[in-house]
């Protein structure tokens, strides 16, 4: 076997190598657009095409970084571990707070078909009602800060939330739930042994959507009232024409948003090893 | 001969907001044991009914269920009922797939797990028992579904078209091994299909229902017992004399 399988015809070899070059290209193609919007960022810059008061620039927002992370500046009395932290803190908390609840509330629904044809079209409206229309009444029951916040984030993301792990566990075979049935399973058999395991995979993919959405929901809290944070540095940032300030936050929400997704992404191969 | 299940007068409605739709219409039929029985009939004639009926996933409007004397109220262990897909748990091994009756039973003790072992390896999963669904083909996974059927020790197999998922060649041979893991086992079954020729080749008797509201328009008593498998019922001679039998009577019906 092992000898077969050293030994290809020179088209299969032809073949792969070509699947490689291609990878290749899309590779270096994706850094060199990187690379080619930087130089010519700098290059607008520089020839004084664009005004940095207002579009920064590359090398800026890297003496910006040198600022936040080796000299340690304050901004509005915080050093830059600060903000982050805190909207690292506020977007994890609306993230676990509306993916627990929302998931709980997803199963209730489940469990009660009455229920769910109830709520049925308070779930609609609520789904297209854009969450930031409800900042200022937020504001006047929770306050001020950070509770604030992470309500705002909590509603962005806990409808959605809602929704798509229902589908996930609607869209089950119902012959699956047959078969449990006719072993003579209970209600809570098949949603334990059945429709949970099922829905990992869609689960996942809740957990992905809610991650971008917790990051929208944070930044805009901040955006209505904070006094630190990433969102916070960008607002304060923008009324004192500091560009630089505002384009290096907005590079960091990037960089963590990335990681976040990185990590679900692997908890997600992790999960779906065995599918 | 012993009786295992009878239907008495059994019939049934469906309801839905434009009406009311009559499925079955006094049907009455006895099944022995260790028999093979197959339900043929035009397409929306309520075949699936009368095992959703018998396995108690559904109630009859009227008439009575009885099996081994007693009778069906709600979903009971005496029946195991068998897809027309696997209906594997992607997420479970195969072992734990065929224990899964054996769980929602609340029957996992260690005789009933060594049983499982037994018919694992009786019938060739031993090498996979600890591999994942994925890994099997679709006859291999029909299998599998049986076994997991045949776990929880049910008196009677309701086997709801199942080969119809699978390519010609396969469902030859997953007919084959089915019918003599069946068998072999001394369960008895009902199979529903709307392949004359799998009925034929599987069944001790066919029932024909005729079009809704479904009665039983013919029963025909198989004798074929000189060929003992699917497979060699197939180059039987009388098997071309009873595919034309019942094909034309189906035929008359629609």
């Amino acid at each position: 076997m092992k000898k077969n399988k050293v030994i290809y015809s020179i088209e299969h070899k032809k073949y792969l190598k070509n699947i490689k070059t291609k990878k290749a290209w899309i590779f270096f193609t994706q850094i060199g657009l990187l690379i080619g919007f930087l130089l010519l960022w700098e290059a607008l810059i520089f020839f004084k095409i664009l005004d940095p008061l207002f579009f920064s620039s590359p090398l800026r927002i890297l003496r910006t970084i040198k600022e936040m992370f080796v000299e340690q500046k304050l901004y509005e009395g915080y050093i830059i571990y600060v903000h982050i932290g805190i909207t690292l803190f506020e977007c994890v908390l609306g993230f676990l707070i509306s993916t627990v609840i929302g998931s709980f509330i997803a199963i209730g629904l489940w469990w009660s078909d009455y229920l769910r044809k109830v709520l049925d079209p308070y779930l609609v409206i609520l789904n297209s009602l854009p969450k930031v229309a409800l900042g200022p009444v937020i504001i006047l029951i929770m306050g001020l800060g950070l509770k604030a916040i992470i309500t705002m984030a909590v509603l962005i993301c806990i409808i959605i939330t809602i929704s798509s792990t229902l589908h996930g566990m609607t869209s089950c075979d119902p012959d699956k739930i047959l078969l449990m049935k006719s072993m003579g399973a209970t209600k809570f058999q098949v949603l334990s042994k059945l429709l949970l395991p099922y829905s990992i995979p869609n689960f996942i993919s809740v957990l992905k959507i809610n991650i971008g959405l917790s990051w929208i929901g944070a930044i805009t809290g901040e955006y209505l009232t904070s006094r630190a944070g990433l969102g916070f540095i960008i607002d304060y940032g923008r009324q004192f024409f500091k560009s630089d300030l505002v384009m290096t936050s907005i590079v960091l929400l990037s960089i963590m948003a990335a990681i976040m997704y990185l990590g679900v992404s692997l908890i997600e191969q992790k999960v779906s090893k065995n599918r | 001969m012993k009786i295992i299940l009878c239907l008495h007068n059994v019939s049934h409605k469906y309801h839905s907001k434009l009406g009311e739709t009559s499925a079955l219409q006094d049907i009455n039929f006895c099944l022995n044991d260790g028999e093979f029985l197959s339900i043929v009939g035009p397409s929306g004639s309520g075949k699936t009914t009368i095992l959703s009926l018998i396995s108690g996933l559904l109630k009859a409007s009227q008439g009575h269920i009885l099996i081994d004397g007693n009778e069906v109220t709600t979903t009971n262990r005496d029946t195991g009922y068998m897809f027309q897909r696997d209906q594997l748990f992607e997420w479970r091994t195969i072992r734990q797939n065929i224990t899964l009756g054996l769980e929602i039973q609340k029957k996992m003790t260690q005789e009933n797990l060594k049983m499982i072992d037994g018919l694992i390896e009786k019938y060739g999963l031993k090498e996979f028992a600890d591999h994942y669904p994925r890994a099997l083909s679709g006859g291999m996974r029909q299998r599998v579904a049986l076994i997991r059927t045949l776990a929880t020790s049910p008196k009677l197999l309701l086997l709801d078209e199942p080969f119809s998922a699978l390519d010609f060649q396969t469902r030859l041979n997953v007919c084959d091994d089915v019918y003599s893991i069946i068998k072999n086992e001394k369960k008895s079954a009902i199979l529903v299909t709307h392949d004359i020729s799998e009925a034929i080749s599987m069944s001790d008797r066919i029932i024909m229902l005729s079009n809704r509201p479904a009665t039983i328009a013919h029963e025909y008593v198989i004798d074929m017992a000189d060929c003992a498998t699917p497979l060699l019922r197939r180059e039987c001679k009388k098997f071309g004399y009873w595919f034309d039998k019942i094909w034309k009577d189906l035929e008359k019906l629609s």
